[in-house]
């Protein structure tokens, strides 16, 4: 050795593995505006698609008449429902087992529904096309209030399923009712809230809201008449299910679809489903031959394609004197708007919502969730969380703080008293789940501690006293929030998607020079995927993670997956990339064992290479591993170097986190401020926490726009009435509260390298913690319960009803 | 969306009354207006142009005209479509009291619905925009009627 000898710090450091802040690789491309989108995909010829768009909400089409459109200069076709039955695509399936209408086909069933598809030489004509489509309705009675869907005279939304007694998920109870689902010990429960000593009932509602990436949904859709194939470029999260689902519905053979996401400008669940845009570009390019692209606008996206939330969640604690919880008791009404369009593995209707028994030890507990139709836009997707997961989070957390204030207790105090002790994991939750691990309690103390939350309670106590003396106009609310949330959907044995399992994958292949190409089953939208799948090669391996490419999006190359969603990449894609490493591995100790004449257990791995045990200059690194592999492999093996894994999940990860939030609001104006925000995140083994403070930060932005006013609301007569970015509440770093995050780490045992997803987390454990703020702030006026979303106006609102203003 | 407000014409209440029925008194008096015409006896078809904040759009319908009570008053109603910016409808009850002879106190109550873009777009608009409106129409009726009377 000499000077120049790399030490084993500086060996390590170079391969850029898990723990380092790595820089995203594909930001080089991001900030020099060279993305590519699908916008930027322009085929020769390419003709451009756009909706004729219902009004109304709810509405019978007596009539479209497409004569004066077709005489628009640059207007080619105008596709209807008639037009789609010759391909028998007038409907279409959804991820939720019911059928969704491609074109309003007899009835509309939600403003903006898609009536009319018009294709034309560009887009400026397509929309002097829509212009020129005569649509004759007969307006029908909207149903807009879910608490009235399943009244006897409840208007008939859904002809089609007339007589149809059972849907997906079991029986129907009423011509508006999708499913009813139930989980729990029904008579234990009743019994526990029988001999309960306190107990606390109060319906809490996640409003309705949409995850509105800055990238809207669109697709570039090209058939080859002559060979045959359709090729789709979209906004895919799940490009493989795409695939799956066009050759089920389309009768087209899988190989001669090809389906391409390129760069993703956010996906947030909003570009899981499949939409009738993608339908209609695809047969409109079939009808004509030509590359078709169909590009939604933000309107469209808004009141379109799929929604998040609208849960009514009547929740009930009982509890001790002390406070010890004994039951929970929660009935859902799930809101689905026309078309049951969620995107849940097939066998969940309400996703993984049975997770709401929260972080606490529940020894008994029952949920039911009623799905129902009404006259909205379809969807009820995961908008950054796992399926139904923040609904639990904020539903179970909502509970605890109004039975803190019954309790007179401190709500900290009360979660520490019902915390899921360390020891109890893996822990069975009352509603069936199998938590892997957790250390709750020092996550919480350590989020305490760091807020000074002691202090900031007395001096709470202090603002509240001068409050009621007429000295200040400013109340003070102290926000707790402690989640646990299940990711990583998901084990074979219970999750699907239309019969698909949830697995996902990744093939690694190294080149001769000790370079190579991860091809994964994933799509990223923003994730940092090139980055971070790179540096769980590195340090399994032993190559840089700047030598490893990873390649995502294409159907054609990528090995089968499910796709970006759910916080689902890391926990499955995540253990699949560390599974098909270490045959790699397990193959490089072979040649070198060969190499440096040893047996293969006299071999050990460090850093970047095999090293023989007890004889440190004996070393063969994975770059020259590389070059032998394909050059001078030992006699009777294959040459080559690479590996396909994939993994099929033995359980869910179980992220988890302790937030704080500390706000101030003025009763007079309801003008609020965030003074700070602490999020305290253990999402297992960190790969970059760099890009887990990005993905912190991110989540931490839509659960304060979500739970301060991000809402998609509807008037009675069904109108849209935040359907732009005017009304519909997208904070920009001028609203944005700082952020304080911090972490613990607890790493699964049953993942490969321990790691449990964070993307979702913050959105899951914030929008409580935002929530339960406002709610304490008001608690002392004798407040129990405001609905969210806390914007200035409902703040106002709140302190006027309770007499704080005059 | 409701409201309700009056207007002093100086014309008896007869005239105001047939001025109501008279298409060519409508006409010049519905802000927007570019044509108006009778299709039946209480029956017209119009077309209008509307705008409610970043939506302009042209509205064809009709107006029918309900409840009559000559000379007290009737109830006209209208409803239109305008394409991709959505729908309206809407009416008025009218009541026309004399207060002397050549004085008649009109009082109207509107009520009104508005669909599709122009809600998704305009919410926060419509009422003032509708008021707005409903305002405009009466003034210019009371101004045509009683310049009439006095001509």
């Amino acid at each position: 050795m000499n000077d120049m000898t790399p030490t084993r710090e500086q060996r390590s450091a170079a391969l850029e593995g898990m723990g380092c802040k790595r820089k995203r690789v594909e930001d080089i491309r991001f900030t020099q505006g060279k993305g590519n989108y699908v916008d930027d995909v322009k085929l020769p010829g390419m003709l451009h698609g756009d909706f004729v768009r219902s009004p109304h909400a709810h509405a019978r089409v007596k009539k479209i008449d497409d004569t004066e459109a077709l005489k628009v200069p640059g207007v080619l076709a105008v596709i209807t429902a008639e037009t789609l039955k010759t391909v028998n695509l007038a409907w279409m399936p959804t991820l939720a087992g019911d059928v969704q209408m491609v074109l309003a086909d007899g009835k509309v069933l939600f403003q903006n529904q898609e009536v009319a598809f018009v294709v034309a030489t560009d887009r400026y004509a397509a929309d002097d096309g829509i212009n020129k489509v005569v649509v004759e309705y007969e307006q029908l009675t909207p149903l807009i209030d879910p608490f009235k869907a399943m009244d006897a005279d409840a208007p008939v939304l859904r002809e089609d399923l007339a007589g149809k007694t059972s849907g997906a998920h079991g029986p129907r109870k009423h011509h508006n009712h999708i499913f009813e689902w139930t989980v729990g010990d029904k008579e234990l429960t009743d019994a526990a809230f029988n001999k309960a000593e306190v107990t606390i009932k109060e319906m809490i509602s996640y409003h309705r809201t949409h995850p509105s990436p800055l990238e809207t949904c669109q697709c570039v859709c090209s058939f080859d008449k002559i060979k045959g194939e359709l090729t789709i470029y979209g906004t895919f999260q799940a490009p493989h299910v795409i695939r799956t689902v066009v050759s089920l519905i389309a009768k087209l053979p899988e190989q001669k679809i090809h389906v391409i996401a390129p760069d993703i400008g956010g996906g947030f669940g909003n570009k899981v489903g499949a939409y009738p845009g993608y339908i209609c570009a695809a047969v409109a390019s079939i009808v004509t031959g030509k590359p078709v692209k169909w590009v939604e606008d933000r309107i469209e996206n808004l009141t379109a394609t799929s929604f998040a939330r609208d849960y009514h969640m009547t929740t009930e604690i009982a509890a001790t004197r002390e406070g010890k919880v004994t039951g929970l008791r929660v009935h859902v009404l799930a809101d689905h708007g026309a078309f049951d369009a969620c995107a849940d593995p097939s066998k969940w209707p309400a996703g993984f919502f049975n997770i709401v028994t929260g972080s606490y030890d529940f020894p008994t507990a029952h949920l039911s969730v009623d799905g129902i139709y009404t006259n909205k836009a379809p969807g009820g997707v995961a908008y950054r969380c796992s399926f139904r997961v923040t609904e639990a989070a904020y539903c179970i957390e909502r509970a605890m703080d109004i039975l803190a204030q019954k309790l007179d207790m401190d709500p900290a105090e009360l979660r520490l008293k019902n915390f899921i002790k360390p020891e109890q994991f893996p822990y069975h939750s009352a509603l069936g789940w199998e938590y892997d691990s957790g250390d709750y309690a020092t996550a919480m103390k350590k989020a305490m501690e760091s807020t000074k939350y002691a202090e900031l309670r007395k001096e709470q106590a202090v603002k509240r006293a001068a409050f009621k003396r007429g000295e200040t106009r400013e109340i003070m609310g102290i926000g707790v929030s402690f989640f646990t949330e299940i990711v990583g959907a998901g084990p074979s044995k219970n999750c699907d998607i239309l019969g698909i399992a949830m697995f996902d994958s990744c093939e690694i292949r190294m080149h001769p020079t000790g370079a190579g190409i991860a091809r994964m089953g994933t799509k990223s939208q923003g994730q940092g995927h090139e980055t971070t799948w790179a540096q769980i090669i590195a340090t399994e391996i032993g190559i840089p993670a700047d030598n490893i490419m990873v390649e995502e999006g294409n159907t054609d190359t990528a090995p089968y997956g499910l796709g970006t969603y759910g916080s689902r990449s890391t926990p499955v894609a995540g253990a699949a990339i560390a599974m098909a490493a270490r045959k790699i591995k397990a193959k490089a100790q072979m040649i070198a064992a060969y190499k440096l004449e040893v047996h293969e257990d006299d071999l050990e791995f460090d850093i970047d290479g095999f090293r023989v045990k007890g004889l440190p200059e004996k070393f063969m690194s994975m770059k020259d591993i590389c070059w032998v592999a394909y050059n001078s492999v030992p006699p009777g093996m294959e040459p080559g170097l690479e590996a396909v894994s994939y993994y099929d999940p033995p359980n869910m990860t179980y992220p988890f986190g302790a937030y704080i939030c500390v706000m101030d609001i003025d009763v007079d104006t309801g003008v609020y401020k965030v003074r700070r925000f602490h999020a305290l995140d253990d999402c297992g083994t960190r790969i970059n926490p760099m890009i887990i403070e990005g993905q912190v930060h991110g989540g931490l932005t839509e659960a304060f726009a979500i739970a301060m006013g991000q809402e998609i609301r509807y008037d009675a007569e069904g109108n849209v009435v935040t359907g732009s970015f005017m009304d519909f509440f997208m904070p920009t770093a001028v609203e944005t509260p700082h952020w304080e995050t911090d972490f613990t780490v607890t790493p699964s045992p049953h993942h490969p390298i321990g790691a449990k997803g964070v993307g979702e987390s913050p959105n899951v454990g914030g929008v409580p913690a935002f929530s339960n703020a406002v709610n304490d702030a008001f608690s002392f006026l004798g407040s129990t319960h405001i609905q969210m979303p806390h914007d200035y106006w409902r703040n106002w609102k709140a302190a006027k009803e309770l007499g704080a203003v005059a | 969306m409701q409201m309700n407000d009056s207007q002093r014409i100086p014309a008896s209440r007869e005239k105001v009354w047939a001025a109501l029925n008279d298409p060519d008194v409508l006409r010049r008096c519905i802000p927007g207006c570019e044509s108006l015409e009778k299709t039946a006896p209480h029956e017209m078809t119009a077309t209008v142009i509307f705008k409610v904040g970043p939506i302009k759009a042209t509205f064809g319908g009709k107006v029918t005209l309900s409840d009559l009570d000559p000379p007290n008053g009737y109830r006209i109603s209208g409803e239109g479509a305008g394409g991709v910016a959505g729908y309206a409808k809407g009416g008025a009850t009218v009541t026309l009291t004399a207060e002397g002879p050549d004085v008649t106190i009109l009082t109207y109550e509107v009520d009104a619905q508005i669909g599709g873009k122009l809600a998704q777009l305009g919410g926060r608009l419509i009422d003032s925009t509708a008021k707005k409106l409903a305002g405009q129409f009466f003034e210019s009726f009371g101004e045509v009627v009683g310049s009439a009377a006095v001509a």
